[in-house]
């Protein structure tokens, strides 16, 4: 039955366009006719040990592209046809694929044993291919190194396709007792080792039984920690990479290994090669992350209860831990600042050295001092960055308390610095240190003030002058006067800044007209930094930010001018219209919040919508998303002005909608339809109709990324609190889509965290819309067609309180609509709601919570309930 | 299924730009999130109309007679509440630490969350544990917006507490008054103008005091924003503001550059909840100020009432504006004849307007309806014919007979008008004689007798007048028989020893002229 195909798939990598297109052409036409004999014959290709090499790997990537796909819509209709295809032909290829495992080629072992993995990924949860485990398993004890090795890659990759729940824990038992011997130091070939080795990576996920058996855990950690000193590289790496995911799924058992850890890491941090000094600390900067999250939960109250309790694992290393990482902060690259993609010693150990920070807190600052009083001042110039970085980096985490006053004494040092040094690379971690010293010690909630009249001029005049330096140094300069203006944020009607705005925005300015502004980001940097001296800005710079719109809409005009770009050229322009959009929003925003200068703004607005609108034409499918957000902030200031623009956005506003593919447009869309419904009130009705189709549309399709939908919903919300009763015709669409996925999202028993989060978010939107639509109709002669989803909507806020698993926001939302559902229907909603089995111990419990908003919406509840049932 | 497994850190050191673009978005989602909560917090607290024109306040939260859903917490309880909620209020205005701002704001929101408990709000414990300084301070200049917000809702229902109680508020006046200007976000001036309006409906002495400090050209700004809730509420505060009785604010107002051209858009364009709280601004500038009457006569304003008058259903908007109309009819002379031209549309379109207010179930609507018909047929002749010719009439006589006493006597005062032509110079007015005699045809004399035994001075000298006009114009003599049996001749001898001289006189002079010694001499 099989086709000969050899010579297709040779073709399809040939060097000569016209037959490898020719050859696609024909792979293409055959999958098309007939489905089966193409993966059968690319199958026994695969298998065929007189075929070449290349034919064979292209055959396997052919049928493992055959099985899955990224986009989840395209995924599931892959699965759904390979379990349609006929059952015998299943087996015949599934009998190649597992005869390849044995090839002495190992292109050929290698791709089918990843191929197996995903017909595994398909089948083992529909209770299919159940020999698949037992026949891998038995390979193990085959003679050839080879097939012991493609075997155990097999095993990887299933653990790492199959969720743990389809495999039974016998089987799990019997992988990793398969696994955990090819790690062993008696394997003496150490393609196995490497390969059991990062089998055991995929395999921790499914072995939460065998950790909580002492005996077995000892021996798994005895054999992971054996490999982390085996000779061969590759293997210390994979084996260490196994402790950085055991520390972090299986912290809480980690106490009786933790010393023996920190001597195999301090070793390797020291001695070992790059790759494995990097997972060496990796490893602790995950204990860190599980230790911040754990001492986040108990919230600094010890009393109360996490899962699982903290063991301190960072305190108690402190005094060994925090001197290996400072050495590592001597191993800087030369010019690691000028390469974005870094990542060397130097960095992970500063990186590790700001989590132990946050870790510990005030304890690591006795600790990291010396080092930076004994380096700071050297002639070396590793040695002064490497002081300080290590400065930066523990600046968040301890108290204001332990560090101001240190902080005091160094900013003056810091400004000459960044002034005089004579090196780049120490300018550069200088003036990023000075932004996370505004970052975390400057603002209204830190009690004793860093910046002050007397010294603030000189901050800004050494950091304005840093934006003539070299572009990685300018960029940092930039980030330091972001968190400086950000620190002013609540300052009140007078701001310290005020008299140096004018030269900041002119210093900003420069810097994005620089000729190397597109070097390390600065472009970006720079305008980001000008957002956010407008954003803090008060009403005493209100003129001059108003002068900033002609500015930066001349800029916006000249990206449009340009002509025939080359595919970089359209990147960059795409970028800097990014950048320039963003900018008005932030003014736009500014500006409209303010009476007197929105009225000023105002004049601006036909122009600037204009520009937007030529932003939009200049691509062909697809639509600007800082645009769109700019356009979200126009609509808020403009008001019911906005209608004027309806008719030549709309269409944008449409493409938007149908972006299914980059779904932060879309969803950045959702967002300003929901800005224009606040601004145009009834005026959007003419173009509700296409809205609501669309938005229909989005929520029915399976391509739209879901975190998308929940804004969806509180959109129909939006869209019903600005049409009110005319959202009658959309309501027999609407509320079956809410009714439907209100019935999914009441239940998320066995989800895990980000699911239950995600649930969350979905139930916030379907209340968002019930909200939206009860309020909507509310004193309308139109009411009493809401009474026929009163029962479901009442039965949904039932399971979701019986659930227990809401979130404060939800909560408030859900009791809000409760509410909104007596306020509206009024009487004939009474003896619904006293008729509901939870709505009083929901009502009770939510008028006791210690969250004002919570409390406030149950009250406003509880008044709408006693009208609506006194009546 | 690449050989480096682990995904790679993200640096310590990064670029400012990554974090900035994120946050920035986030902003813009936080904002359209807290603009969503304030829509629908405005549509759920959206108050019940401020009627009747009384001395209604206003506090965000209607009442809601304890349900038997929930056990109120004890009055005791609740004003222990308060007290500890001051106090940690006073706390949170001395901590200048860490989040200083949140704590206050927290605090502020508990305050006013127990304020605005339904039933009996714990004002005078508020006060006692000594609130109004503390709020007073919440509002100087340059505080964050939401805690403006809060502290304004604070004293909003404070001000609508006892007399005594809005009088504590004296200290925040200039403050509150000072928030209603253009540098404030219209939240915060609309939450003030909530509470300034509140003071403003505790009476006399406080609006003076307010008008003294310059409340008055804010809120009257305030008209000129474009967003109708701010509108809205800065009309209903203005016309608490307004009332009176020194008409000198209203007058102030109306020449507040640009508040006549915002008072005609508003009626002619806005939403009707808008429409009825700047209706209420116009009855009191009409009601009291000559100079605003003139003005507002001079626009089209009653083209753009008689409109809506005609279009609405909305009770809590026609009362006003039915209103406003009387007040402008009865106030300028000219109005009839000067607007209310005979063959122009708006004559034609407002007797069909105020029918279907007599026509409707209200009291008040029927009432006003009548006072204002019965000063379009006090007008010219023609007014009279035509309000005569339509089908206003054989209501007005059913109404007449059937309805209470007060719209009896509007009713009474139309078909009085209706008989008489306008008088020129002395003496006493002239009659037409076709409407009285088919008036009186259809039976309209009882329901003037009625008037003439009722204790009201004013009606019953009504009645008396129409009595006369029937003994006198009734043609050939037939109206003394009429009058008498209709029990005339009994209800105007009551009148003998009336106290009030005026009555006494005309009664009197009646039976003497019409049924002296000679009455029945010629029927024998």
């Amino acid at each position: 039955m099989a086709m000969e195909v050899t010579q297709v798939l040779l073709n399809a990598q040939s060097v000569d366009s016209t037959v490898r297109k020719h050859a696609e052409e024909s792979l293409r036409q055959f999958q098309e006719q007939n489905l089966s004999v193409f993966l059968l014959s690319l199958s026994g290709e695969l298998a065929g040990e007189d075929k070449p090499v290349d034919s064979r790997k292209l055959a396997g990537l052919i049928l493992k592209n055959a099985l899955d796909a990224k986009e989840q819509h395209r995924k599931y209709e892959l699965v759904q046809r390979w379990l349609a295809l006929d059952m015998g032909v299943k087996t015949q290829i599934k009998a190649c694929l597992l005869q390849t495992l044995s090839s002495p080629v190992h292109d050929a072992h290698s791709t089918a044993s990843q191929v197996i993995a995903k017909v595994a990924a398909i089948e083992l949860p529909q209770k299919q291919w159940p020999e698949l485990i037992g026949s891998l398993l038995s390979n193990i004890h085959q003679v050839p190194a080879h097939v012991k090795q493609a075997t155990l890659e097999t095993l990887g990759y299933l653990c790492e396709e199959v969720s743990p729940d389809v495999v039974d824990q016998d089987q799990v038992n019997k992988i990793l007792t398969a696994v955990v011997q090819g790690m062993n130091a008696n394997e003496v070939n150490n393609d196995v080792r490497l390969a059991a080795t990062r089998a055991l990576y995929n395999a921790l996920g499914f072995s939460h039984a065998n950790f909580s058996n002492d005996m077995e855990r000892d021996y798994i950690m005895r054999v992971v920690c054996e490999a982390t000193l085996c000779p061969d590289v590759k293997i210390r790496q994979a084996a260490f990479e196994c402790l950085v995911s055991i520390a972090s799924t299986y912290y809480e058992k980690l106490a009786p290994y933790i010393q023996e850890i920190f001597n195999i890491t301090a070793k390797a941090v020291r001695e070992d090669e790059e790759p494995v000094a990097l997972q060496a600390i990796e490893l602790w900067s995950s204990i860190c992350d599980e230790e911040i999250d754990i001492l986040e939960e108990y919230g600094g109250d010890f009393t109360a209860d996490s899962d699982v309790p903290c063991y301190y694992f960072i305190k108690q290393a402190l005094p060994a831990l925090v001197p290996m990482l400072l050495e590592t902060l001597l191993k800087q690259e030369e010019d690691q600042d000028l390469d974005e993609g870094a990542w060397n010693l130097a960095m992970a150990g500063g990186t590790c050295l700001g989590l132990v920070a946050r870790t510990v807190g005030d304890d690591i600052v006795p600790l990291v001092m010396p080092f930076i009083e004994e380096n700071i001042t050297k002639p070396d110039w590793r040695q002064r960055e490497a002081a300080t970085y290590a400065f930066g980096s523990i600046l968040e985490g301890p108290s204001p308390d332990k560090l101001t006053s240190i902080v005091n004494v160094a900013l003056n040092f810091m400004l000459t610095a960044l002034t005089n040094d004579p090196n780049s690379h120490v300018k550069d971690t200088t003036a990023w240190t000075l932004g996370r010293i505004f970052e975390f010690l400057h603002g209204s909630t830190v009690e004793t003030p860093i910046i002050t009249p007397a010294n603030c001029q000189q901050i800004v005049t050494v950091l304005l002058q840093s934006m003539n330096d070299a572009p990685n140094v300018a960029e940092k300069a930039c980030g330091a006067l972001y968190f400086l203006v950000q620190g002013y944020e609540d300052i009140g009607s007078t701001s310290p800044i005020t008299p140096f705005f004018q030269e900041i925005v002119k210093s900003l300015l420069h810097v994005t007209d620089r000729e190397d502004a597109g070097e390390s980001r600065l472009r970006t940097a720079a305008y980001e930094t000008l957002n956010e001296v407008v954003r803090c800005s008060t009403d005493e710079t209100a003129s001059m930010v108003l002068q900033l719109v002609p500015i930066i809409m001349t800029k916006l005009h000249q990206t449009l001018e340009a002509e025939k770009l080359s595919s970089d050229g359209r990147e960059k322009q795409n970028e800097l219209q990014g950048l320039l959009c963003g900018c008005l929003q932030v003014i736009t925003q500014k500006l409209g919040a303010s009476e007197p200068a929105k009225y000023a703004f105002m004049q601006f607005a036909d122009q600037i919508m204009n520009l937007f609108l030529r932003v939009f034409a200049c691509r062909s499918a697809t639509v600007h998303e800082e645009a769109m957000l700019a356009i979200g902030a126009v609509a808020h200031a403009t008001g019911p002005d906005f209608a004027k623009y309806m008719p030549e956005l709309y269409k944008y506003l449409e493409m938007g909608l149908q972006n299914f593919e980059e779904y932060q447009v879309c969803a950045v869309t959702v967002g300003v339809v929901g800005d224009i419904c606040r601004a145009l009130d009834d005026k959007v009705l003419p173009y509700c109709d296409g809205i609501m189709t669309q938005l229909l549309k989005d929520l029915s399709s399976n391509q739209l990324h879901r975190s998308v939908k929940p804004p969806i919903f509180s959109c129909f919300g939006d869209i019903a609190l600005a049409i009110g009763e005319n959202f009658e015709k959309y309501l027999m669409y609407a509320m079956p889509m809410l009714q439907s996925a209100a019935e999914l999202s009441a239940h998320t028993s066995g989800a895990d965290d980000e699911m239950i989060e995600y649930t969350n978010l979905l139930r916030n939107g379907i209340l968002e819309a019930y909200s939206g639509i009860f309020q909507g109709f509310k004193n309308s002669p139109k009411t009493q067609l809401l009474i026929p989803y009163a029962p479901h909507i009442l039965q949904f806020l039932d399971s979701i309180y019986m659930e227990k698993d809401m979130d404060d926001v939800v909560m408030k939302t859900a009791i809000g609509v409760l509410g909104d559902l007596a306020d509206t229907l009024g009487s004939n909603a009474g003896s619904l709601i006293q008729q509901s089995l939870s709505c009083k111990d929901f009502l009770n419990e939510c008028l006791s919570s210690d969250d004002h908003l919570i409390k406030e919406s149950a009250e406003w509840a509880k008044m709408a309930i006693t009208r609506a049932i006194s009546v | 299924m690449a050989d480096e497994i682990t995904p790679r850190r993200d640096p310590i050191k990064s670029s400012v730009g990554n974090v900035a673009a994120q946050r920035r978005r986030q902003h813009a989602i936080t904002v359209a999130k807290e603009r969503r909560e304030a829509v629908v917090r405005t549509k759920r607290l959206c108050r019940v109309g401020v009627g009747g024109g009384g001395d209604d306040q206003l506090t965000y939260d209607d009442d809601g007679d304890g349900g038997d859903m929930m056990i109120d917490a004890e009055q005791s309880i609740l004003e222990a509440q308060t007290c500890s909620a001051v106090q940690d209020l006073k706390l949170a205005m001395l901590f200048q630490g860490k989040g200083a701002m949140q704590k206050r704001v927290a605090a502020l929101r508990e305050v006013r969350r127990l304020l605005s408990r339904s039933e009996f709000p714990p004002i005078e414990a508020a006060i006692k544990a000594g609130a109004i300084p503390l709020l007073v301070q919440c509002l100087s200049f340059g505080s964050p917006e939401e805690q403006l917000l809060e502290a304004a809702w604070c004293m909003t229902n404070i001000a609508a507490g006892k007399p005594e109680e809005t009088k504590e508020l004296l200290p925040a006046l200039p403050l509150l008054i000072a928030h209603l200007g253009e540098k404030s976000s219209l939240p915060v001036a609309e939450q003030c103008s909530w509470a300034v309006g509140n003071v403003a409906g505790e009476g006399e002495e406080l609006r003076n005091i307010l008008l003294s400090q310059g409340a008055l050209p804010s809120l009257a700004r305030m008209m000129l924003r474009n967003k109708g809730s701010t509108v809205r509420t800065a009309a209903w505060a203005l016309s608490n503001l307004i009332k009176g009785p020194d008409p000198k604010a209203a007058t102030e107002l109306i020449r507040v550059d640009g508040v006549l051209e915002a008072i005609l858009q508003h009626l002619k364009k806005a939403d009707e909840e808008l429409a009825t709280e700047v209706a209420w601004v116009v009855v009191y500038l009409s009601a009291l100020s000559h100079v605003a009457t003139s003005m507002l006569v001079k626009s089209d304003l009653l083209q753009i009432l008689v409109e809506r008058l005609g279009m609405s259903n909305s009770l809590q908007l026609l009362i006003p504006v039915l209103r406003s109309i009387g007040n402008l009819v009865a106030g300028d002379a000219h109005v009839a004849s000067t607007v209310l031209v005979i063959g122009q549309s708006i004559t034609d379109s407002i007797l069909p307007a105020l029918i279907k207010c007599l026509e409707s179930e209200h009291r008040v609507l029927k009432k006003e309806a009548a006072w204002v018909l019965s000063n379009i047929a006090a007008g010219s002749v023609e007014h009279k014919k035509l309000v005569y010719a339509s089908e206003a009439v054989p209501l007005l006589l059913r109404l007449l007979v059937t309805a209470p006493f007060d719209i009896r006597k509007e009713v009474a005062y139309v078909i009085g008008n209706l008989c008489v032509a306008p008088s020129e110079g002395s003496g006493r007015p002239k009659l037409i004689a076709d409407h009285l005699v088919f008036l009186v045809s259809k039976g309209c004399l009882p329901g003037f007798i009625d008037l003439v035994r009722s204790a009201d001075v004013e009606a019953a000298k009504l009645g008396l007048q129409f009595i006369e006009l029937v003994l006198r114009g009734m043609p050939s003599g037939s109206g003394p028989k009429l009058v008498e049996k209709a029990d005339g001749i009994d209800a105007m001898e009551r009148f003998q020893f009336h106290e009030n001289e005026e009555l006494r006189c005309m009664a009197t002079k009646l039976v003497d002229k019409y049924f002296g010694v000679d009455y029945g001499v010629d029927d024998e």
